[in-house]
């Protein structure tokens, strides 16, 4: 089926199976390989991307959903300067082997989003769909704490 | 905000180089190679856990639409076998199948959807034979075996690490504790499964991106199992995404390499999906721990026997060293006069057991950090005295007669503890607990030789190059995983030549342009290669200079500091650019190496060679004493924890948040391996299948870290320093456990401490 | 390979399942989608219910709430009327999966996937919800009792579809407590899960009191003869404890690979208690007086 949608603020136009997965769209059919998959089944958030400003889950999504639909990946999350979400998880050492990143990030907007100022169990809470496994999560609260206040705050 | 101009000295902090592409998903894992015109590979994988290999036939799978080949063990010219130290897996299976999940043909296809169907076409005839899933089982006489050329049957390994007389040694304590402690299957679960792209080129190198924390030895053992030379073949490493010791080795590197082979000169991709990482790749030995351990009167620790029996699962692979890293740190950070250590490994038909963070120290120190809680108890003494009084100090000997003559910061971990609030204040909070609720709080200590032990070399080899620019290319001889060893080669070079970080760049390790230095892991990756980087950056540095006195003989060399992009002679302000520098300078000569080689511990004693040979001792150790608050849910069993804290030697901290997220990580890797990760298998079928049933912990599972670091100066470390990788993993099992049976009044001698297990040992306490 | 349709209206989805009568309804995803990589089946058909605007309200009209079955678990969570008259579905929500899962699972998709472990089914038992079937028939209301059959089992024939969840908005006397225990606090299956609804007067005497349990049978269980044998009962420890020892004795949980048969036994009998954590009169902090 023909998919006419918005990705990172560009307007795209292709033809995949309805049935088809999202994450391997946005991976091999657009090379934008900073969705990461670690499980496909919904238990990690690596594949989280922004549907219409919500985080949603792409390895759980087919293509036919996302027609019509404002998708943002990380690679979009970003223009010529970093988003201040992005500065922070690099100056709190919130990455290690970073395949988890992309996907807190943007776990990280959704939640600012709903909750400028959010303590860290409120951060812990928001961030529980997101499985890191090298960092403990403890830096990663770091950095989400030290954005709220911080925020130019548009993810277009 | 990117690194900047100014450079930055070791034991200050500096914000990772390796952030700015992976938090804008920039940054290309092995997962995420598509090179133009690849092909799929898919695996045929065993559905018995010990089996002949009858015929294979592969007739109607070729003949499946986009089916590119179809390839069994009859394609492989070389040895077919892969596995460190011990070569003993195939690529392809052969003549057996050893584990639910081993491979036996491989298939290339145009798309994924086009695998489905030729793999279910592949029909293999298998005999089943009998098999052993327990190594009690697996010793007994008659019981099937599996690698029909071992005289030794099912014994992988076995040897004893001795001290003493501990007959005698019995005799003379006063009280004496012992206990059998299960430990279970930890799975890896790095979020990035095992991966790669493999092509053969035009010259006929086999070139290969993987997902691998050990790229030149990797290239070896493709070399030899699939037959082909040396220097045809090449691999690299780009940045992990995560290892912690599962991908220390082959995973998909022989499928790669014969897929490449035969995929008429186009890419191969391999991406395991979770659910076949699961299957295939190694785990955590699992196994039983008999402690026994007795002391003086005094509280003096007096006799410790020790068994460890191992379950290796269906090929050796790093079996016989893991055993002997258990034996060898059995004894922990303690004195004892008399002391014998039994380590045996033994091949099972269940997956197979591996490298792990901790490498096999995390299992015997949770044995041994709990009897002594429980000879503590016994002799009535506080367990924080009773471990602070029994630990060594520098030129002290183990108790198994290892003289620590390095850095040995042990005692100042404890004291660390004992002077903080959360052991100070531990009665009050105890008390606090509310209704339904019961509190615990408990120590232990830890400790982990760093490095590959006395035999196997463990050399780095550094490579710095001057860019026609003026800025430095390092070339890196170690995979990063995470731990941000690459990152800290330009802290190091950094400060040593004096230039901010943005004057840098890093190649990742690749056979071909980088030099090999061995395996990321044992904690040894930033302890090797930044000495070997701290001499090669010293070389270039005086080349430099030299050419600047060349260029300008009335400067006196004193007088010369490097600083970001130019070289100051101080007198006059006077300053030379480094790209001119590198004008002068003809192509190898703006590059310097220099070779690193980890001393060894001399210290001869009385081990066989085979124990010794697979790192027995060690001559660095870290140390770390932990403490941990618990709080137990009386109505489910269900653990949390309130508070932990981190007091760790791992010599001089070269940057602060590098230091801590190896702490953070290893503990809460830890905590998981306690609390929550059962890897379950039943008659070698794998149970947890995926990451709905192996429970890893989430963000609201655990608490923030409190880490007081404990800085000692290693004189064989860059800078002082020594790896901290895997210290924070070796000690949380006995740290929360001695809590949890503080709280509930029994012990529990299983992990992980799940809920059903705390709820049915707090009804027998009561 | 499945083909997807997203549908605009009820009518389109029932002319599509005329001529595909074997097509799947997809909800969020969020199970199906999981069920569908674990078994390796492809339905040929899958039937996307988001664009159908009306299958996402909730309104409250005539002391009655109706909550479309493509309402998301966040979309729960973020209604006002769901919060002030349905504290215990927002208490239930709060707790399921994960925050991206909330994003994206639906109460419908929640009910029709009909686990015995589903979070939001122990609130809408014990609230007696009726689910409102469509087909091209017309419309009828089944209770929810008579809705899940089994596991994975619901009366839905393949013209139908559940078109709306209704509840009775409660007296505001009753206070609802909704207890999950799962293997950890986010990303959990449930192990055994209990909602309650009590309303206890002001002298702690029991005015009325439904519990339902999941987890601990084939569908979610509640026992009509211990609730109503609470009533009249003074509120507290003890009586907390008789329903959990009563229901455990009641209840015969299976065995799966996250728990035992008799550990679910063992936490249904003090899981009643668990109550008191969250209620505003605390017993005192010390320990060892519960038992």
């Amino acid at each position: 089926m023909k998919i006419r949608c918005v990705i990172n603020g560009k307007p795209v136009d292709l033809e995949a199976a309805s049935d088809r997965r999202v994450i391997d769209l946005l991976r091999e059919n657009l090379g934008l390989c900073g969705t990461k998959e670690a499980c496909g089944s919904g238990e990690c958030g690596a594949c989280t991307i922004l549907v219409d400003g919500v985080s949603r889950l792409s390895c759980l999504m087919v293509a036919a959903q996302i027609e019509g639909k404002e998708i943002v990946t990380i690679e979009g999350f970003s223009s010529d300067h970093l988003h201040p979400i992005q500065e922070a998880f690099i100056t709190k050492g919130a990455i290690q082997c970073g395949f988890c990143t992309p996907g807190m990030v943007l776990a990280t907007a959704d939640l600012l989003k709903r909750n400028p100022a959010p303590n860290r169990n409120e951060i812990r809470k928001a961030l529980s769909g997101n499985i890191c496994r090298c960092t403990g999560y403890q830096k990663i609260v770091d950095a989400v704490e030290s954005v709220k206040g911080n925020q130019e705050y548009d993810h277009e | 905000m990117k690194n900047g101009a100014l450079p930055v000295a070791i034991g200050s902090d500096l914000t990772r180089a390796d952030g700015y592409a992976k938090v804008t998903g920039r940054e290309r894992y092995a997962a995420d190679e598509y090179p133009p015109g690849f092909v799929y590979a898919g695996v045929v994988r065993s559905p018995h856990p010990h089996a002949r290999i009858l015929s294979v036939d592969t007739a109607d799978a070729r003949a499946c639409p986009g089916v590119i080949a179809v390839l069994t063990s009859k394609d492989i010219t070389g040895t077919n076998r892969v596995g460190v130290p011990d070569m003993d897996q195939p690529v392809l299976g052969d003549t057996r199948v050893r584990f639910i999940g081993d491979p036996v043909v491989l298939v290339l296809a145009e798309t994924k959807e086009d695998l489905t169907p030729a793999l279910a076409g592949v029909r293999v005839a298998y005999e089943p034979l009998p098999a052993v899933f327990d190594p009690e089982s697996a010793l007994r006489e008659g019981a099937s075996v599996l690698h029909e050329n071992r005289s030794e049957g099912n014994l992988l390994f076995s040897g004893v690490i001795a001290k003493g007389d501990t007959k005698s040694g019995f005799s003379a304590c006063t009280v004496v504790r012992e206990g059998v402690f299960t430990l279970q299957r930890q799975e890896h679960a790095y979020l990035e499964t095992e991966a790669g792209a493999a092509r053969v080129d035009e010259n006929g190198v086999l070139e290969m991106t993987v997902s691998t924390q050990s790229p030149f030895r990797d290239a070896r053992e493709i070399a030899m199992a699939l037959g082909l030379p040396d220097e045809k073949v090449r691999v690299i490493a780009p940045y992990l995404g995560g290892g912690f010791g599962g991908k220390d080795g082959i995973t998909v590197q022989g499928l790669l390499g014969l897929g490449a082979l035969h995929s008429g000169g186009r890419p191969v991709k391999i991406w395991n999906t979770r659910e076949e990482s699961f299957i295939s790749s190694t785990k955590r030995h699992p196994g039983k721990v008999s402690m026994k351990l007795g002391c003086l009167q005094d509280g003096t620790l007096h006799a410790l026997e020790c068994r460890v029996v191992f379950d290796t699962g269906a090929y050796a692979g790093m079996g016989a060293p893991i055993a002997v890293y258990a034996m060898g740190h059995a004894s922990g950070v303690y004195r004892i006069p008399h002391t014998r250590v039994e380590g045996l490994n033994v091949y099972t038909n269940n997956p197979i057991s591996g490298a792990f963070r901790g490498f096999g120290i995390p299992q015997v120190i949770a044995a041994l950090e709990q009897v002594v809680d429980m000879l503590a108890e016994s002799i009535g003494m506080d367990p924080l005295e009773f471990r602070l009084k029994n630990a060594v100090r520098e030129g002290d000997e183990t108790g198994l007669g290892v003289r620590m003559t390095y850095s040995t910061g042990i005692i100042a971990c404890i004291e660390q503890v004992r002077n903080h609030p959360l052991w100070t204040g531990r009665d009050a909070w105890i008390q606090e607990a509310p209704v339904y609720k019961r509190r615990g709080v408990g120590i232990a200590t830890g400790v982990l030789g760093i490095g590959y032990g006395p035999v196997i070399p463990d050399i780095a080899r550094a490579k710095l190059e001057l860019l026609a620019d003026g800025r430095f290319r390092i070339y890196a001889g170690v995979a990063d995983m995470g731990q941000g060893n690459n990152p800290t080669t330009i802290h190091i070079a950094g400060d040593i030549l004096c230039q901010g970080p943005d004057r840098f760049e890093l190649v990742q390790p690749d056979t071909f342009r980088c030099l090999n230095s061995s395996s990321s892991s044992a904690s040894r990756t930033t302890y090797t290669y930044g000495n070997a980087l701290i001499l090669a950056a010293g070389i270039l540095k005086e080349r430099i200079l030299d050419v600047v006195i060349q260029q300008h003989p009335e400067f006196n060399r004193e007088n010369l500091t490097l600083v970001s992009g130019s070289i100051l002679h101080t007198p006059d302000g006077k300053v030379v650019a480094l790209s001119t520098i590198a004008e002068t300078l003809q192509g190898p000569d703006r590059i310097a190496t220099a070779t690193w080689t980890a001393p060894v511990n001399q210290q001869p004693l009385p081990v066989t060679p085979e124990v010794k040979t697979w790192g027995f001792p060690h001559l660095a150790y870290t140390f770390t004493t932990h403490l941990a608050r618990v709080e137990i849910d009386e109505l489910t069993g269900a653990v949390s924890i309130d508070a932990y804290l981190s007091c760790t030697d791992a010599g001089r901290i070269l940057n602060p948040p590098v230091y801590e997220q190896q702490i953070q990580g290893g503990i809460i890797q830890g905590m998981g391996y306690a609390l929550w990760e059962d890897f379950q298998v039943r008659e070698g079928a794998v149970m947890t299948k995926n990451l709905s049933t192996y429970i890893l912990p989430t963000s609201m599972d655990v608490p923030d870290i409190q880490s007081v670091p404990v800085e000692t100066y290693e004189k064989s470390g860059p800078f002082g320093m020594k790896g901290v990788g895997e210290i924070g993993i070796i000690a949380t099992i006995p740290c929360i456990s001695n809590a949890v049976t503080m709280a509930i009044g029994q012990r529990i001698f299983e992990t992980p401490l799940i809920p059903e297990r705390v709820l049915l040992a707090l009804r027998r306490a009561s | 390979m499945s083909d997807v349709y997203l549908p605009a209206s009820l009518d389109e989805v029932h002319a599509i399942r005329k001529r595909a009568p074997d097509a799947v309804i997809l909800g969020g995803g969020t199970d199906l989608l999981v069920r569908m990589r674990a078994t390796g089946k492809k339905p040929s058909v899958l039937i996307g219910l988001e664009l159908i605007a009306e299958l996402s309200r909730i309104t409250l009209q005539d002391g009655f709430i109706r909550i479309g079955p493509m309402v998301t678990h966040q979309a729960l969570l973020d209604s006002p009327v769901i919060r002030q008259h349905l504290p215990l579905v927002h208490k239930a929500a709060q707790v399921l999966g994960s925050p991206p899962i909330r994003h994206m699972g639906t109460i419908g998709g929640n009910i029709c996937t009909a686990s015995p472990a589903g979070d939001i089914l122990p609130a809408l038992y014990v609230l007696d919800a009726g689910l409102e079937i469509s087909s091209p028939a017309g419309k009828r209301i089944v209770p929810i009792q008579e809705f899940i059959t089994g596991p994975g089992k619901t009366i839905l024939s393949n013209t139908e579809i559940l078109s709306g969840v209704r509840v009775k908005v409660p007296d505001p006397r009753y206070q609802g407590y909704y207890l999950k225990v799962g293997q950890r606090k986010s990303l959990a299956i449930s192990i055994i899960s209990m909602a309650a609804l009590l309303m206890v007067s002001p002298d702690k005497k029991i005015l009325s009191a439904r519990f339902a349990w999941g987890s601990v049978g084939p569908i979610v269980m509640r026992f009509p003869d211990i609730e109503s044998s609470l009533a009249g009962r003074t509120f507290g420890p003890d009586l907390l404890l008789e329903v959990g020892r009563r229901t455990s004795e009641r209840i015969q949980p299976i065995r799966d690979i996250r728990a035992s048969a008799s550990y679910r036994k063992m936490v249904a009998e003090g899981l009643p208690l668990k109550i008191l954590e969250e209620c505003s009169e605390k017993l005192p902090s010390t320990k060892k007086n519960h038992e």
